[in-house]
């Protein structure tokens, strides 16, 4: 996978190009917009992330302008402006996802993953597969090893996100996000009591489990035989 | 617009002030007026009696009775021709010449008097009767005359004039009455436009202006001035934004440099496990001092510009009820009770991630510092032009002396401090109050006997 980043924070940059390589990408960095740009419509990239604030032309423009050209490589946007106003503003420009520096390496990773793996497949499937798990979106019946299994409407949506996204991490933030649309940072471990409820609902009463923590980053679901 | 906000409005009240003058003008004119025709009409028909009056005392005074009787016989038809009537009398009131039939029995013989008294005459078959005005005169000989006028025609002018004067008088009311009306009308429509306009521009939208129409009267003066009030608003706002938005660049970029380097220690193999385990905690401070530089950020920028976008409506009982959803498992585990009370529609106007903010850290609060075995409750309320949501506990509340400070910045009171896990920023209550007001609400804190009561209203969601 082939990704660009744009970033005019040198030191920064470097670390990030190197975490980003040492997880198995190739990278390819420019220190500022008109750079960036120039890069991104040369290159085929699989994925772009670009720092809001930088020389020469912002990064909400870079966004702009590739897609006035038709590129429609996903763009992640990076930046320190983290009120819900900025965000909008950023999606509007036509990123695909919007972080808020600092944040944490493997939310990075994590939402990097996610938008490289967005549009395979699941997004019409009507049945979801993981393991001896089975979703039926369209009943919302879920069964696992010929047992049904009763959720809530919640843990059903939340097991829906993770099963569209499985072998991927998903982080807190992208399940606050993306299950409840909600764009704050919660001070409490919300989540994670919402995530013990699935696991006892979905592992519980099963030999192997399906939903993993991975450490400092969030949850995977993943068949691991 | 109902009677008594229209009486509340300056405009009408100044429309009635001034028509209530022109109005007592115009009757007393008006009046006054009548009142000298009264008088002239009067004086007419008292001067032509007298003449009369003296013409026969003259008559008298040169041939005697006869005299008199004769002048009056060859007037017998001075009634159909003047209205006049005569008559001459002896000392015992009979009749010896003129055109009246008798003494009238109500006019007593007094020298000089003036007398009404009303007359029957039958003329072409119809009775009719006529006032008379008259003078009684005596004289010398014990003779008595009286002579009179048929007013009745006067009295029948004055009566027209009198009703003429009376329709003027209904007209002009009707007339001024509905130019104040009309004019008031205007006038406050104009001003309840500019309001609406002045009051959706300030809370919805800083980028509109109010229109400056062609005649550039008063209110287009005032629309001018308060355009240009705006423009300073607007530049004062950006440059708040700009600021803010610079202040956050310069403090997280320093922030994420850090956190950069603390993660590349961390991903590298030949880290050992005692470096490892000083980094981790060093990154979670690290990760709460971003927190809390976020919300202050959040809160200044709430304080200052209020909404950078136009509001949404949103319905707070949806909203709520989400917010209860996310926070239900967290309050169960933690032996709290979650009681919602909210049912139907509640619509404010303003932004969503914003509001689910604010109930977010009034929940955690709860989760905070309600111990196990409490109960939380929520409702949202519908009154006229307000919305109110009311988060209640029975926890330990919050002394009457410290909830004002409770909402300041990083005041974290002693007693709930000790007892709450540590992770507090001390600024759960002041985003609370910001958000609030940025949704043109605000935060009371109350007793909830026992525990504390958190009520924020929000203005209601108008189309």
């Amino acid at each position: 996978m082939h990704l660009l980043l744009i970033e005019d924070d040198t030191e920064a940059s470097k670390y990030l190009a190197k975490g980003l390589r040492e997880s198995g990408y190739t990278v390819d960095v420019a220190a500022d917009g008109r750079d960036g740009l120039f890069q991104a419509t040369e290159e085929p990239y699989d994925l772009i992330i670009a720092d809001r604030q930088l020389p020469h032309i912002d990064g909400l423009t870079v966004v702009q302008m590739l897609r006035k050209q038709a590129n429609k490589v996903p763009v992640l946007i990076l930046s320190a402006l983290g009120s819900v106003d900025d965000r909008i503003e950023g999606l509007r420009a036509g990123g695909d996802d919007y972080l808020t520096k600092p944040f944490a390496f493997g939310e990075l990773l994590a939402r990097i993953e996610a938008l490289l793996r967005r549009g395979q497949g699941t997004a019409t499937a009507t049945r979801l597969k993981v393991g001896d798990l089975e979703i039926d979106l369209l009943g919302r019946v879920v069964v696992r090893a010929g047992r049904r299994i009763e959720l809530t409407t919640k843990e059903f949506q939340l097991l829906e996100f993770l099963a569209r996204r499985q072998g991927q991490v998903v982080t807190r933030t992208m399940l606050l996000e993306g299950v409840w649309d909600l764009h704050f940072d919660p001070q409490t471990n919300v989540i994670d009591v919402h995530m013990s409820r699935l696991r006892n609902a979905v592992d519980r009463d099963f030999p192997r489990p399906l939903i993993h923590t991975v450490r400092g980053a969030g949850y995977v679901l993943r068949d691991e035989s | 617009m109902s009677p008594e906000k229209s009486f509340r409005s300056s405009t009408t009240r100044l429309a009635i002030v001034y028509g209530a003058a022109v109005l007592l003008l115009v009757v007393a004119l008006q009046g006054t007026v009548f009142l000298l025709t009264r008088s002239a009409l009067q004086r007419e028909v008292h001067a032509v009696v007298t003449a009369e009056l003296e013409n026969l005392a003259e008559d008298f005074n040169d041939g005697g009775i006869n005299s008199i009787i004769e002048v009056l016989r060859s007037r017998t038809d001075s009634w159909v021709r003047t209205g006049a009537v005569f008559l001459l009398a002896d000392q015992s009131l009979r009749r010896l010449a003129g055109n009246l039939a008798a003494w009238p029995p109500d006019v007593g013989p007094v020298g000089g008097d003036e007398v009404e008294f009303r007359i029957e005459t039958h003329e072409r078959g119809a009775a009719s009767t006529h006032p008379i005005w008259a003078r009684v005169e005596r004289l010398p000989g014990n003779y008595w005359l009286l002579v009179g006028t048929d007013t009745s025609e006067s009295r029948r002018a004055l009566r027209r004039f009198g009703l003429a004067t009376l329709w003027g008088i209904g007209l002009i009311t009707m007339l001024i009455g509905l130019l104040g009306w009309g004019y008031s009308r205007q006038t406050a429509r104009r001003v309840r436009d500019f309001t609406a306009a002045c009051d959706s521009i300030v809370h919805s939208d800083l980028s509109r202006r109010l229109q400056v129409g062609a005649r550039s009267d008063e209110f287009d003066q005032l629309s001018g001035t308060v355009n240009d009030m705006l423009n300073r608003i607007e530049q004062q706002a950006s440059l708040l934004r700009a600021t803010f938005g610079s202040i956050a660049h310069d403090l997280r970029t320093p922030l994420y440099r850090l956190r950069v380097r603390l993660e590349e220690g961390l991903l590298h193999n030949d880290t050992s496990r005692a470096t490892r385990e000083l980094v981790a905690p060093v990154l979670e401070e690290l990760d709460r001092v971003q927190r809390t530089l976020g919300t202050l950020l959040e809160i200044a920028r709430a304080e200052a510009g209020g909404l950078a976008r136009k509001p949404e409506r949103i319905d707070l009982v949806a909203l709520v009820r989400e917010m209860c959803e996310l926070y239900a498992p967290g309050m169960q585990e933690k032996g709290l009770k979650l009681q919602l009370d909210a049912a139907g529609e509640a619509p404010v106007g303003g932004e969503r991630q914003l509001l689910a903010q604010l109930i977010a850290n009034l929940l955690e609060n709860a989760l905070k510092y309600v111990p196990a075995g409490g109960h939380v409750s929520l409702a949202v309320q519908v009154a006229a032009e307000r919305t109110i949501l009311i988060v209640a506990d029975d926890g330990r509340g919050i002394a009457a002396a410290d909830r004002e400070r409770a909402q300041r910045p990083f005041v974290r009171l002693e007693d709930v401090a000790t007892a709450a896990t540590g992770s507090g920023s001390g600024l759960g209550l002041s985003l609370v109050r910001a958000i609030a007001r940025v949704h043109r609400g605000d935060v009371e804190l109350q007793d909830n006997n026992p525990g504390l009561r958190v009520v924020c209203s929000f203005a209601s969601w108008r189309d």
